[in-house]
């Protein structure tokens, strides 16, 4: 089954769109953007928990954006180690943190320079030492083969032309049985060729 | 969820679906192309 867009998208391009449009959210949390952002978002449209959000600092929560809320498909376990990729400002690694406790491993991977710095910045504020922040992308994932116990994700998987790379690689860091938890958007319709090739339409 | 199935997990199911653009510039976007937020879980076969 392909899943590699079939078009002549430039997808470096793509990538340096995505990245700037979230480093831009970091810094004007309230500007105009096309998609909800923050805590009453999250709790309202998502379905997260007022209390377990408001155990985060305020800043990372403010920017939160994600799309669905991947932990209400099930707690995650003390101990375990969790792959958030494209992990943000850090809300649901940081809640996924909560879970594992500090016997477990939280790694968040991000391709946003000033997204990784924040969200390290946030877990080492909130004592949560059981968080690493690592660059990467969902294509190429700096995570040890079959080492995650579960996968999460938030609104990411949307924005990557190369689907296919990016789950082989959520099978790869994954041991046997492990599980994936992502939230994303779908479409009721088929895009034509010219939509697909349209970077507007991936970054809104 | 097709393409989950073809790359090696299991148990593949849609367990919430959100209207994450109701309100935005993009709604009628949206709307024009049923885009929505899901949950979506697997399990690595």
């Amino acid at each position: 089954m392909p899943l590699a867009c079939p078009t002549n998208l430039d997808v470096q391009q793509l990538r340096a769109e995505i990245s700037s449009l979230y480093a831009r959210v970091l810094d004007q949390p309230d500007g105009q953007y096309h998609f909800h952002r923050g805590p009453a978002y999250a709790v309202e449209f998502l379905g997260y928990e007022p209390g377990e959000l408001a155990r985060l600092p305020d800043e990372v929560t403010r920017v939160f954006a994600g799309i669905g809320n991947p932990l209400k498909m099930g707690r995650i376990n003390a101990g375990e180690t969790v792959v958030d990729i494209g992990c943000g400002a850090g809300t649901d690694l940081l809640l996924a943190a909560y879970q594992i406790g500090p016997a477990g491993r939280a790694i968040g991977v991000d391709m946003t320079p000033s997204m990784l710095d924040f969200a390290r910045a946030a877990a080492k504020r909130s004592n949560l030492h059981q968080v690493e922040l690592r660059p990467g992308d969902a294509t190429s994932l700096p995570v040890e083969t079959a080492s995650a116990d579960i996968v999460l994700s938030n609104g990411v998987l949307n924005l990557v032309p190369e689907k296919d790379k990016a789950l082989q690689e959520m099978r790869r860091v994954l041991k046997p049985g492990g599980r994936v938890q992502i939230a994303d958007i779908t479409l009721d319709i088929e895009l034509s060729e010219d939509a697909h090739a349209d970077i507007d339409l991936w970054t809104g | 969820m097709r393409a989950f199935s073809a790359y090696g997990f299991a148990d593949v199911a849609i367990r919430d679906r959100f209207d994450c653009f109701r309100g935005t510039s993009k709604e009628r976007t949206a709307r024009r192309y049923g885009v929505h937020g899901v949950n979506l879980s697997a399990r690595k076969a």
